[in-house]
């Protein structure tokens, strides 16, 4: 039976105050990544939507969509890969595929968007259209991976921050995903003259933008419940969780486009502001979260407030068998 | 294995002081027991024995050839060595309980003379966090139920850092590779006992099969609260603290006398890889869900264009 010393309520107890876990290794590369991988995965997404039911006039959008897939799978393999301490052994990431590990899952879901992306673009350009209405889908399939696995990825460590709000943080990554993508289709559309396009487009953005805000919101106070708020409240990565991803990245392009939607002639600059702040705001998320992550492995209090004892999960019994 | 007065039966085979080789299951005279693949090994530290002496972090440095961290003072009692990491594999933490609230105390309790000393090490979970994050399969499951990072296979991806719930596996940056406690894979292949546990001078540290030493440790807390003790408790033996979250067990557990954030430990460290269904079953909902919004304004958009035409 634990004693009393293991079960009295934590009042602030740490070791000297020394960190009680080890803040990940992942730099701005990893951040960059996130970004670039939730960016392209619903690009193709959208490209897809637009091929299967926008009609004709969406030809260039569509082109576009999957230029930026690719744009994807070339720059975000190199920036994992420039993250890794051993880069000369990257193929190991294909070696075994580890269901408990979102970085394996993933290098498959990078894998296979990859490889259905180059071939949804080669095949436009070499004037297969069929081809590439076919190779489209399950590329769009690995585009919504794309778009969220990075949150489970940060959310399947004991780093505090990441680990308090699983579900609200992919809600995030995924969303600002989709409204990136939508943001910068429509400023192709825009440089392309085609209003109508991103006309469409905003409103998406608009529609991801306001699921972005709620959930932001909400993961903020039940970072403050879990006790494990600290870095995104205070210091440097505050400013950046707070104006950069929540105000510039969610709400600004939410009023922008909500204010473009209810005009009989939406305001080309509206739009173009509305785009670049969650192209802004979306890189100031992914900045924001793995930071302030970092910094919160470093914390032993917030890691000490999350790791308290919950009866609901502690009491399940354990199972024998190990996930390989 | 037959003990008698604590000495392992075979512990007395080898009188002379100049030994003929290689002592054959040499673990049978030093911790009583014989290494054997597919069972289930693993230390416990008894931290109510320990007297801070650090020979358990100096075996293990020069068994596994691992260089020092840093020379220098940390200004935490006597703990210069400050963290577990890629070249720490033992860390001896000294919590000195002089008195609260910043009082000295007049009167000391003759327990342990009111010091804690704790040496710290991988925990070798159950459920290792680290190895189910390990993307590579580098991080790996013996067969001696001990957690080891193959260094032929690891390619620095780091992912097994933030995922351990002790702060334990660390980066090498000199050779780009994760590092912990092997639990001495090489001396248990040879039948030798761990370097720490071999070393440590008052048993502290105990090397043994788990179900062994759960039993053992299960004993000793009996005993300390008899004798008065009544603060001691297990700390990662099956269904206590430290054990929690879905870890299983701790193949490396141990006898703490106060709370585990004392020592720089959680009371209930989670398995990390439990989140992945709950973070990828929202995230791909909210694609779902955002998809089928676009795909209706896109249809709402081609037939108002097709209208105005
Ligand atoms: S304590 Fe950490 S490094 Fe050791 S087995 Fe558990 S998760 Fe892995």
């Amino acid at each position: 039976m634990p004693q009393d010393s293991a079960v009295r309520p934590y009042a602030g107890e740490t070791y000297y105050g020394c960190p009680a876990l080890k803040a990940s290794p992942f730099g701005w590369k990893t951040a960059g990544y996130i970004f670039l991988a939730g960016l392209s995965g619903s690009a193709q997404i959208l490209g897809t939507v637009a091929d299967l039911g926008g009609g004709r006039e969406k030809r260039n959008l569509v082109r576009n969509a999957r230029g930026l897939a690719i744009a994807g799978t070339v720059v975000g393999p190199a920036l994992l890969i420039g993250d890794l301490h051993t880069p000369s052994r990257w193929y190991n990431m294909l070696r075994i595929f580890r269901r408990t590990s979102p970085m394996s899952i993933g290098s498959y879901i990078l894998t296979g968007f990859g490889a259905f992306s180059a071939l949804t673009l080669g095949a436009d350009r070499l004037g297969l259209a069929g081809v590439a209405r076919v190779a489209q889908v399950p590329a769009a399939v690995a585009g919504t991976g794309m778009s969220v696995y990075t949150a489970a990825l940060l959310s399947a460590t004991s780093t505090p921050l990441w680990a308090a709000s699983p579900r609200l943080l992919s809600v995030r990554f995924g969303a600002s995903a989709m409204a990136s993508a939508a943001a910068a289709l429509s400023l192709g559309e825009r440089l392309g003259g085609r209003p109508e396009g991103a006309e469409t487009l905003d409103r998406v953005a608009m529609a991801a933008s306001a699921v972005d805000l709620v959930a932001s919101v909400a993961a903020e106070r039940e970072y403050k419940a879990e006790g494990v708020a600290g870095p995104v409240e205070e210091g440097p990565w505050a400013p950046v969780e707070k104006i950069g991803a929540i105000a510039v990245g969610a709400a600004v392009p939410l009023v922008c486009h909500a204010i473009n939607a209810r005009r009989e002639r939406p305001s080309a600059a509206l739009s173009v502001l509305g785009s670049l702040a969650i192209l802004a705001g979306g890189m100031a998320l992914r900045s924001a979260m793995l930071h302030a992550g970092n910094r919160s492995a470093t914390r032993p209090r917030d890691y000490f407030r999350f790791a308290r004892p919950r009866p609901a999960l502690d009491h399940r019994p354990a199972p024998d068998r190990i996930a390989r | 294995m037959a003990v008698s007065m604590g000495v392992p039966a075979r512990a007395l085979d080898y009188a002379d002081p100049i030994l003929p080789g290689l002592i054959p299951d040499e673990a049978e005279l030093t911790a009583g027991v014989r290494i054997e693949p597919g069972k289930s090994y693993g230390f416990f530290t008894d931290t109510t024995l320990c007297i801070g002496c650090k020979a358990c972090e100096v075996a293990c440095k020069e068994w596994n050839a691992l260089p020092a961290d840093e020379v220098g003072l940390t200004g935490n009692s006597y703990d210069n060595t400050g963290r577990l990491s890629a070249n720490t594999w033992r860390h001896v933490a000294f919590v000195e309980k002089i008195g609260t609230n910043g009082k000295r105390a007049a009167e000391m309790a003759p327990f342990q003379s009111n010091w804690l000393m704790m040496s710290d090490v991988c925990k070798h979970c159950h459920n290792a966090p680290c190895l189910e994050a390990c993307p590579t399969g580098a991080l790996f499951r013996t067969e001696f139920d001990t957690v080891v990072v193959q260094q032929d296979i690891c390619n620095g991806c780091g992912y097994c850092v933030p995922a351990c719930p002790f702060g334990v596996v660390d980066l090498n940056e000199v050779d780009g590779k994760a590092h912990k406690c092997t639990l001495c894979y090489d001396r248990l292949k040879g039948g030798l006992e761990p370097a720490c546990a071999k070393s440590c001078p008052t048993d502290s540290i105990q090397f043994g099969e788990v179900p062994d030493l759960v039993e053992k440790a299960r004993a000793r807390v009996e005993d300390l609260h008899g004798r008065g003790a009544v603060d001691a408790y297990l700390y990662g033996a099956p269904g206590e603290p430290g054990a929690t979250g879905d870890l299983g067990h701790l193949n490396a557990f141990f006898l703490l006398t106060d709370r585990p954030e004392v020592y720089g430990l959680p009371t209930a460290p989670t398995r990390a890889s439990n989140r992945v269904a709950p973070a990828l079953g929202a995230g791909l909902a909210t694609m779902a869900g955002l998809t089928l919004a676009a795909i209706a304004l896109f249809a709402t958009n081609r037939f108002a264009t097709n209208r105005r035409r």
